[in-house]
């Protein structure tokens, strides 16, 4: 049996689940990445996408993250996220409005983080084809 | 002497001032148990926000990066001044607290010459400001559409400060509001919002050299404006949660004065009703014996 160690996700409004898990798979900032228990101490920051954690083999759970932070120490993995769905759920409409959200701050000219905005529209629209 | 007619109007206006109160009151007490349990569940988030940021703070102060969040801005000349308050009165020192406090921040820094701006939140703490300081006003987030507070309009107050934080409208800001003690005690609080101070609690973690991705800078400029966002949220629900206690308090203050106040007038009522009578009988009496 693989080892297990301790996940937490909250978001800003409540906790998203607590409890042991054997793998956590991370859309990070720079590439997506697998936690194993007895991970290096990391901290990175978490690009809008699909979020998977296992329980077991046949249990396993997929939420849509619009972003966030994640911490790794000592087996304990935090992970705080702006919002997450359930991925069972239909996200398609969340994330359309997200990137809807998005062109709106585009096409708004006094908007300084553009190149933020699109690569964050990149991601979304990446994450729209997974679903 | 008011007759007997006033007296009984009196008290008739008395008691639905005094049904109007408990209503509030119990309605106070409703929503203060709503916003309690929503801070409540806030808590983790905003804890574990702090954690990661002073984890990062303290590894980026071996390397020295020079972030402008975390510029310690002892010489900063350009003050803003983030007042927050209640969009509704009828709660106690609720309002007048969280004014007095900011007041005198902005006597303390007007004698040292600084350069002063103000923003508020929630419109009562706008008009209490407004006479003296009108000019200092430079934005104000109107909360009275809000039912509850979301993540989302701290996060919309908090692009705002920060975008006018780059744009060098200021140096340092600072956050006005009560933090929520009990029911009875909510105390008027301030503390600096940016630039973010670095020497807070060390944690256990310090020893520990985490990998970071991407660089640290990059994550700082990532992570604070979500850290002042989460602030900012956890201000207005401290907020929220007093401003319900302190218009509890107040109306359960309000019923009982009421109370004592329509005890009273009954009082007066039956010693005006009792002497009319009296002076009634003597009149017969009187009229009777002259016979």
């Amino acid at each position: 049996m693989t080892k297990k160690f301790d996940l937490t996700i909250i978001s800003a409004e409540s906790k998203v689940f607590e409890g042991e898990v054997e793998s956590v798979l991370v859309p990070g900032m720079i590439g997506d990445f697998l936690v194993l228990s007895d991970h290096a101490p990391c901290i990175s920051s978490i690009r809008p996408g699909f979020l998977e954690y296992s329980e077991g083999i046949s249990h396993k759970q997929r939420y849509f993250v619009s972003g966030g932070i994640i911490e790794v120490i000592n087996n304990v993995v935090s992970i705080l996220v702006d919002s997450a769905i359930a991925g069972d759920k239909n996200v398609k409409e969340d994330i359309t409005a997200l990137i809807s959200e998005i062109n709106d701050k585009l096409s708004n000219e006094d908007y300084t983080n553009k190149d933020d905005l699109g690569l964050r529209k990149n991601d979304l629209e990446e994450a729209l084809k997974q679903t | 002497m008011p007759s007997l007619k006033d007296l009984k109007i009196r008290i008739d206006s008395v008691k639905s001032t005094r049904k109007i109160t408990k209503a509030m009151q119990m309605v106070a007490a409703a929503k203060l148990r709503k916003a309690q349990e929503s801070a409540e569940r806030g808590r983790p988030y905003a804890e574990k926000m702090r954690e990661i940021v002073s984890n990062l703070a303290s590894s980026v102060k071996n390397i020295a990066v020079d972030n402008k969040f975390l510029r310690d801005g002892s010489n900063s000349q350009k003050f803003l001044l983030i007042v927050a308050t209640a969009e509704r009165g009828l709660c106690g020192g609720f309002n007048s607290s969280i004014v007095k406090l900011a007041k005198a921040r902005i006597a303390e820094l007007t004698s040292q010459n600084k350069e002063i701006k103000v923003l508020t939140i929630g419109k009562k703490g706008r008009e209490q400001l407004n006479r003296e300081f009108e000019s200092l006003f430079i934005g104000h987030v109107d909360l009275s559409t809000e039912k509850n507070i979301t993540i989302d309009t701290a996060r919309k107050i908090s692009t705002d400060i920060i975008a006018r934080f780059e744009r060098g409208e200021y140096e340092v800001a600072e956050i006005f509001y009560n933090k929520f003690e009990s029911v009875i005690s909510q105390i008027p609080t301030s503390h600096r919002l940016l630039p973010v101070s670095l020497n807070e609690k060390e944690t256990d973690a310090e020893n520990i050299s985490f990998n970071f991705e991407p660089e640290e800078d990059e994550i700082l400029t990532e992570i604070i404006p979500k850290s002042i966002a989460t602030s900012i949220f956890s201000v207005l629900q401290e907020n929220a949660a007093s401003e319900q206690g302190s218009r509890m308090a107040a109306m359960d203050n309000a019923t009982r004065n009421a109370g004592e106040m329509i005890d009273k007038l009954t009082i007066d009522f039956n010693r005006s009703r009792q002497a009319a009578i009296t002076n009634e009988l003597i009149e017969i009496i009187s009229g009777a014996e002259a016979l």
